[in-house]
């Protein structure tokens, strides 16, 4: 095995973790609001989310082929690229995990890969027209096409339901949330584990190992349906804290028109070829949901927290991606700079679990 | 402003904003007309009398079709 093999099993190894992270980080947007209202227990929850993450992620492969066409130029990339891109995007995850912050594991990646070509080859290497029209303006409009969705979806709600018993109506929303939910996770596990799937190809690319245009082989697809599958399971409890109960106190029929919304707007963007955060909007269609019963009701200094971790993450994940690529090339071209950043990264994100397992998840 | 303009595809964007709205609303519209059908029937069927067990048993059951041909109709949008 020559030095570039070994590299591209550090990156395909670091993918995957990556697909571990986004799935451990976004399983909150998925059962959070299913579980805060008691449609479904939270074990039940994520389970069933892991399992359509997993079945989500054969669905398509459209998006795997953008993420690779639309951000960088794939012709300059190498592996070592795609490696420190996804080192920026895990640490951005970990750290915003960490504070329980929920933020977008898309946008974390696409920063950190394009921070490293950046840093790597220049802009040159960043197809600016696909960053700004397909990443930028389509990350600020969805959360507001979410919240005014949401909005609008839980008035009608009300005004339809309002004077019935309330027993009965809240369990055909828990029930509906089950739909909804489940149509949430089959979206992002369509959406995201491709993200993944897209990075790991464009390392094969580079490697020489795969055609350019060519589909993810098949061992790709099953990898990294497995490991968002595992990191959904795995629950990140304190972002699910955050989304559940910190933003709003929900009740079933505000779960089920969040959940709604969010699939909506998530669906609408696929269609239209849109990479979105699943992340930005279900936090939009959860503020929104609660803002339209009462202003008051949000927690808008949560949602400000939010708001600041959402603006953060592509220019951190990028800096992160940019000094992990500088620190490569200490070691030089080889093999040896991402062993040892990935030997720190897993020991660094060690010492994180088993503080954060220490600690209880905050009330 | 005038570059960013150029870039973004706003029809496309509008369109995606339209699509939402309609799906996010359409689905929760239905489903409340599931709920409110499903809850009037159980709780006084005996007052509703022949056409009122009809005419929310129709609504019931037309708004839960709805419901799930939306469903479908998502998974089809993200399988294409």
């Amino acid at each position: 095995m020559g030095e570039a093999d070994v590299i591209l099993v550090i990156v395909v190894g670091t993918a995957l973790a990556f697909d571990f992270t986004n799935g451990f980080h976004d399983t909150a947007n998925v059962v959070a609001t299913s579980i805060s209202t008691r449609a479904m227990s939270p074990r039940i929850a994520v389970t069933y989310a892991a399992i359509l993450n997993f079945a989500g992620a054969f669905i398509s492969l459209e998006v795997a082929a953008t993420v690779a066409k639309d951000v960088v130029v794939g012709d300059v990339i190498t592996p070592t690229i795609v490696f420190a891109g996804l080192i920026g995007a895990i640490a951005w995850n970990l750290a915003t995990w960490y504070f329980g912050l929920p933020s977008s594991s898309s946008h974390a990646l696409i920063g950190g890969v394009v921070g490293s070509a950046l840093a790597a080859v220049g802009t040159e290497a960043v197809l600016s027209d696909g960053v700004i029209g397909k990443v930028l303006v389509p990350a600020l409009i969805a959360p507001v096409v979410a919240f005014v969705v949401a909005g609008i979806a839980i008035v009608v709600c009300y005004q339809i339901v309002g004077r019935q018993r309330p027993g009965p109506v809240t369990r055909g929303f828990r029930l509906g949330q089950v739909v909804s939910g489940g149509m949430l996770a089959l979206a992002h596990g369509t959406n995201d584990a491709q993200k993944t799937m897209g990075v790991i190809a464009l390392a094969l690319i580079a490697n020489g190992s795969l055609d350019s245009g060519a589909d993810p082989p098949f061992w790709v697809i099953i990898s990294a349906a497995t490991a968002i599958a595992l990191g959904t399971y795995s629950g990140g409890w304190r972002i699910i804290k955050t989304m559940g109960t910190r933003i709003i106190k929900m009740d079933a029929a505000q779960g089920f028109s969040a959940q709604g919304a969010g699939s909506a707007v998530i669906l609408a963007s696929s269609h239209f070829g849109y990479p979105l955060s699943t992340t930005h909007v279900i936090s939009g269609a959860v503020m929104g949901a609660g803002a339209a019963k009462r202003v008051s009701a949000v927690r808008w200094g949560v949602a400000g927290n939010m708001i600041v971790a959402w603006l953060l993450t592509l220019p951190m994940a990028a800096a992160i991606g940019a000094l992990t690529y500088g620190v490569t090339q200490i070691f030089g071209d080889g093999a040896v700079g991402p062993v040892l950043i990935a030997a720190a990264g897993i020991a660094l994100s060690a010492v994180a679990f088993a503080r954060r397992a220490r600690s209880p998840v905050p009330a | 402003m005038s570059v960013v303009a150029q870039i973004v595809d706003w029809s496309a964007l509008a369109q995606t904003a339209i699509a939402a709205l309609l799906a996010g609303v359409g689905i929760a519209f239905a489903f409340s007309l599931v709920i409110l059908g499903a809850s009037r029937l159980s709780d006084s069927s005996r007052e509703l009398g022949l056409f009122g067990t009809v005419g929310y048993g129709t609504l019931t059951i037309a708004s839960l079709l709805a419901c799930v041909a939306a469903i479908v109709f998502g998974i089809v949008v993200m399988a294409g």
